[in-house]
């Protein structure tokens, strides 16, 4: 017997046969190989049957042949599924402008949240998000990913510190550290201040405690500079020191620049191949060319549809291929020099603290190697030196 | 006379190497489960069908089912699938 689980696709109809002699009609379509089933006797001259779509003609023909009346009940399986569906075509075209619609509307901004920013900040931001096309309503991945937006952001907006950017679901939200915060008043416990590096105080404001060294003294690290412990000697008040000494610190530093440096430089040229992504197979949409670059940076966005608060396992890729070269810059001896000491300040600048100031330098050593230019160079800075000791208060 | 001369040389064969008496005679093999179905090969067509009897010819005599709701599962030139409540089956030789 052969497998009818096939039947349903292919689509099947159930017919009545009336008249005599139906067993006689059944046994003729049985011996021409039509495969009948499912044979119920439906009163006492009539039989219902099943039989195959296809083979309709020839169940005609057989029908001729025979005396009896053959009418069709109804049909089911793929064939009629399909029709009915074009029938109910309505109703399909409707879901599927539903999810269409669920779709694109899960991919476009809906809301734009900005946190723990001053009016005036959430203002600007808003207004440089205008600017870039972020605004409700518009196509998610038509704009940029989470990062950029962050990086442009910091760059655009000049009084904020950090802006951390984070897409959840259809909402932005915007999380804003501004730079000038008023600090709260910090409660410290008792502490002397003592010195973080040797120096030579040149400036010094005490707000609480008693000073215990004087401008243009000599203080080695660690030395105790304010002291917490104030009123008479046989019954001292401990508070916690407060106040800021500048001393004049001394910072060395060597550097080195070779006379020949090869640098890679994007020359511009770039060429972007987009993919739809699904699951870990990409399919190159578009940009098939190779652009044949020798020496390329390769740059990977991805972007993947989201379906309410699902992420689809469906992306949208971008491989952008950059063009590089390589470029040789060339010092003579005194570039050299010159582009040692600018480089030795930057350097130093980012280790100071904001408020150090460098009042000073000189150069110690120049050692022009063979191919580079060594320099020592000596910084008189002015800093503040002080650190908080906190007072342990034994006995 | 002869037919049965090939009768017996047939009987002869099944018994000494032991072939499926079905296949080398012609004769139906009916498979049932429980009361629920009956299957039967080597049939020769539908004789009569109602809800409660079934008629079948074979190639020597008929078969006769008989039972309650009846329904053709399947049917094939040479195979019957019978479903229903079976209560007796019949061979009558004509």
């Amino acid at each position: 017997m052969k497998n009818q689980w096939t039947n349903f696709y292919t689509g099947y109809v159930k017919v009545k046969a009336n008249g005599k002699g139906s067993e006689r009609l059944i046994n003729a379509l049985t011996r021409r190989g039509i495969h009948v089933w499912d044979v119920k006797r439906a009163g006492t001259e009539s039989v219902v049957f099943c039989i195959d779509l296809k083979e309709i003609p020839k169940l005609r023909e057989t029908v001729r042949e025979s005396n009896c009346k053959v009418t069709f009940l109804y049909g089911k399986g793929g064939p009629f599924l399909i029709k009915r569906l074009l029938k109910n075509s309505g109703f399909l075209a409707g879901s599927l402008a539903f999810l269409v619609c669920l779709f694109v509307l899960s991919n476009m901004v809906w809301d734009i949240q900005v946190h723990n920013a001053k009016p005036e900040t959430e203002y600007a931001i808003r207004k440089e998000l205008d600017q870039m096309g972020i605004k409700i309503g518009k196509v998610q991945f038509l704009l940029d990913d989470v990062d950029t937006i962050q990086r442009k952001l910091t760059d655009n907006i000049g009084t904020v510190t950090w802006i951390g950017v984070e897409l959840k679901g259809t909402t932005y939200h915007f999380q804003v550290v501004d730079k000038k915060q008023p600090k709260a008043e910090k409660k410290t416990s008792p502490r002397n201040l003592v010195a973080k590096k040797k120096a030579i105080i040149t400036d010094m404001f005490v707000e609480k405690g008693q000073p215990k060294i004087k401008v243009n003294d000599y203080v080695n690290k660690g030395q105790l500079l304010v002291s917490g412990m104030i009123g008479k000697e046989d019954s001292p008040k401990v508070i916690s020191a407060k106040g800021v000494i500048k001393g004049e610190t001394w910072y060395k530093s060597t550097v080195e620049v070779p006379l020949d440096s090869t640098f890679s430089v994007f020359n511009g040229e770039e060429k972007t191949k987009h993919y739809l992504a699904f699951g870990n197979v990409s399919i190159p949409v578009w940009g098939f060319q190779d652009p044949g670059y020798k020496r390329y940076e390769k740059d990977i966005t991805v972007r993947t549809f989201h379906f309410l608060k699902w992420e689809l396992p469906i992306a949208y890729k971008t491989a952008t291929k950059r063009s590089k070269e390589e470029i040789v810059r060339k010092y003579t001896n005194q570039e050299a020099y010159d582009e040692a000491r600018k480089m030795a300040r930057a350097d130093l600048k980012k280790q100071l603290p904001v408020d150090a100031e460098i009042i000073g330098q000189k150069i110690l050593q120049v050692i022009p190697e063979s191919g580079k230019v060594k320099l020592t160079i000596h910084y008189q800075v002015i800093e503040n030196i002080a650190t908080g000791q906190p007072i342990i208060q034994g006995d | 006379m002869a037919s049965k001369w090939g009768q017996n040389i047939k009987k002869l064969l099944v018994r000494t190497i032991d072939l499926p008496q079905d296949v080398m005679m012609d004769l139906p093999r009916i498979t049932m489960i429980g009361q629920l179905h009956i299957y039967i090969e080597n049939h020769r067509g539908l004789l009569a069908f109602t809800d409660t009897e079934v008629r079948l010819m074979l190639k020597k005599g008929q078969l006769l089912i008989r039972g309650n709701e009846f329904v053709i599962r399947t049917i094939l030139p040479e195979e019957i699938m019978l479903q229903g409540k079976i209560d007796q089956v019949f061979f009558i030789k004509e």
